[in-house]
């Protein structure tokens, strides 16, 4: 994940241990990245939901549950954004405000 | 199926008409100076917000993949074509990781390819060669896919196709499709796609919101179409056990044995990763005014997730109305053929056919613009000037077009889902080389471009030793291979990824003991958080996609 890496590297950023939001963030995207691939875990036809098995609403349903994880993930990453870029001696984004 | 429906027809070359003179006049819309230079022909617009992204992205994913190929998977009790939806699923919290550093990287330094990324990363023009020969290579199977989308609506209406017709019946209106689009790209460049665009997605819009809502309450609802669906994959398998025992036929169902777990789950996993990898995707990508644009992006492309799941399902309303074809492919065209008005089934065959045409376009020209820049431009001719750059473009995206015929005349155009699988395998070698450069500089360049190779030449081997079902000794049968020291089946891009790292971490541990040398990196650890404002990021990527950089 985007959190916390090696990069003592050159040309690497320096550090990005951007602390607990951008842990939360790489958690938060983490679920919806491996949910979707556990196939075991919802590869059966019951309990079928509006005549739909499953396998196929269970899907379906992830997509607005890992697009809301998205959109938590956005709004913290502009918090921690913020801090990457202090660590590599950028100034605070002008239009921080204008993004939340 | 023979007889040509007048109303159909008509309404289908209308909006064909339509298509082309709009692609020809693309040419003089807002019109630069001159289509003599990439920057015109390369890119017809600029500065994307949050909505034209999503549009331009999005766009991406409803193509023939989406409205043929993938419910034709499903239409033959090949449930595993489903991995579509946790493909475009996973994809989003992907890129939201990686595209913002490489939207960064590419405004400070005025990058328009990965390959120019690559080449600046680390100081080599030829790890950067390898990928955008990869990318190069990669499309072409991607724009055969559409092609055969065109070509699966056209015989469906009884034009074209048909095994007992002579060659040049049976291929020649695929052809004259496809000479039209060659010509106005061509002459228009970007432009005609984006300018056909428009048309384009009203009416897709309109016929997948009919399709997913209206048709399946006329055929007795979801659940009766589940049910029949499992019924039909039923008595498949009752009938042809003995086949199936022995391997000639795979058997069918509705939801993926615990055996197909695995490839469904790589399947979804290495598309997701690959398709950020396409030169088409990331010019998208880096058009986009800033890195909060791509993060938004990233939380509401998800929308187009769920139409496609349904869509995909129309392969089981298929069955449901009793659709009965031999080329699973035509089995949505052939759904809305039966179901439809003459004059709604004629515009949806509009829809599927334009809808293949745009993306084609667009990879075409995404293609080309990697080839002007990073090969001719970098090792041909590299005091080419802006007109020469856009002949070189151009040319090629012709050879690329016919590139994809090649793939659609050799290639099984039964199983049209291979071709976008078969790209995969190919474009995601080069996934080392961008998105972990991104991060680090650790790895070392000639290590990573030994991963490269030979995750390459494992990936296509092995695609190609994959029979097809039935066949003993045919080739690209498929994009599963079962797992070296496992008896588990997966998508063999994920597998020859795999060796790839493994490559390119031992080799570069030995490079660096033996002190080879790295080059020198262009970039600076800022660069990958720089935003919109920030000193040194240009607001436009002057020349995007495939003029000279403009520097550092």
């Amino acid at each position: 994940m985007a959190v916390a890496g090696p990069g003592k590297e050159r040309g690497a950023p320096a550090t990005r241990v951007t602390g607990g939001t951008g842990i939360v963030v790489g958690i938060l995207l983490a679920v919806g990245i491996v949910l979707p691939l556990l196939v075991p875990v919802y590869d059966s036809d019951a309990p079928r939901l509006g005549g739909f098995p499953f396998f196929y609403w269970f899907q379906l349903a992830l997509i607005p549950v890992v697009s809301l994880l998205t959109v938590v993930a956005f709004r913290l990453s502009l918090r921690s954004t913020d801090k990457e870029r202090e660590s590599v001696g950028l100034p605070p984004r002008k239009d921080a405000e204008g993004d939340r | 199926m023979g007889n040509v429906n007048g109303v159909e027809l008509a309404i289908f070359l209308f909006f064909f008409a339509v298509v082309t003179v709009l692609g020809f006049m693309a040419a003089r819309w807002r019109k630069g100076d001159s289509l003599d230079s990439l920057d015109e022909w390369g890119l017809g617009g600029r500065g994307f917000g949050t909505f034209i992204t999503w549009f331009l992205v999005g766009g991406d994913i409803y193509t023939a993949y989406t409205f043929i190929a993938v419910p034709a998977t499903l239409y033959a009790g090949s449930v595993v074509g489903f991995f579509a939806v946790p493909y475009t699923i996973v994809l989003y919290p992907i890129i939201f990781i990686f595209l913002p550093r490489l939207w960064s990287v590419s405004h400070r330094h005025g990058y328009v390819t990965p390959a120019d990324f690559v080449r600046g990363r680390f100081d080599s023009k030829v790890l950067a060669l390898a990928v955008a020969i990869t990318g190069l290579l990669a499309t072409m199977p991607y724009i055969a896919l559409q092609l055969i989308g065109i070509q699966v609506v056209l015989e469906v209406m009884g034009i074209g196709g048909g095994s007992d017709s002579t060659f040049l019946a049976k291929d020649l209106p695929l052809f004259i499709a496809f000479a039209v689009l060659a010509a106005y790209t061509y002459a228009s460049g970007l432009r005609a796609p984006a300018l056909i665009a428009f048309v384009k997605d009203t009416l897709i819009y309109v016929v997948i919101l009919v399709a997913v809502f209206w048709l399946p309450s006329q055929l007795g609802g979801w659940g009766h179409i589940f049910d029949v669906a499992q019924q039909s994959f039923d008595a498949f398998n009752k009938d042809n056990a003995d086949a199936i025992a022995s391997g000639a036929a795979a058997a069918k169902g509705s939801i993926p044995p615990p055996v197909a777990q695995w490839a469904y789950a790589s399947l979804a996993l290495g598309s997701a990763l690959a398709l950020f990898m396409y030169p088409h995707s990331l010019t998208g990508v880096l058009a986009s005014k800033n890195r909060s644009v791509l993060r938004r992006n990233a939380a509401l492309l998800p929308a187009y997730s769920f139409l496609l799941g349904l869509l995909a399902l129309l392969g089981f309303a298929a069955i449901a109305a009793g659709v009965t074809v031999d080329n699973p492919q035509q089995a949505v065209p052939a759904l809305f053929d039966k179901q439809f008005p003459d004059w709604f089934a004629g515009l949806a065959f509009a829809a599927i056919a334009i809808g293949a045409l745009v993306p084609a376009a667009i990879m075409s020209i995404a293609a080309a613009n990697l080839w002007t820049r990073n090969v001719y431009k970098a090792f041909i001719n590299p005091g080419a000037t802006a007109k020469q750059e856009a002949t070189q473009s151009k040319l090629m995206s012709l050879v690329v077009k016919f590139g994809a015929l090649v793939f659609v005349l050799g290639l099984d155009a039964q199983n049209a889902i291979n071709f976008q699988l078969l790209g995969g395998v190919w474009i995601l070698q080069t996934l080392p080389t961008i998105v972990f450069a991104l991060y680090t500089r650790w790895f070392h360049r000639w290590a990573l471009l030994a991963g490269w190779a030979v995750g390459m030449v494992y990936g296509t081997l092995t695609a190609y030793n994959v029979p097809k079902p039935g066949e003993a000794g045919s080739h690209f049968g498929g994009p599963l291979q079962v797992i070296p020291f496992t008896d588990t089946k997966g998508y063999i891009a994920l597998t020859a990824l795999v060796i790839n790292i493994l490559v390119a971490v031992v080799l570069t541990l030995v490079l660096r003991a033996v002190k080879v040398g790295e080059g020198v990196d262009q970039t600076r650890p800022s660069d990958y958080v720089a935003d919109s404002g920030d000193p040194g990021v240009e607001e436009v990527l002057v020349g995007e996609p495939g003029t000279a950089p403009s520097g550092g």
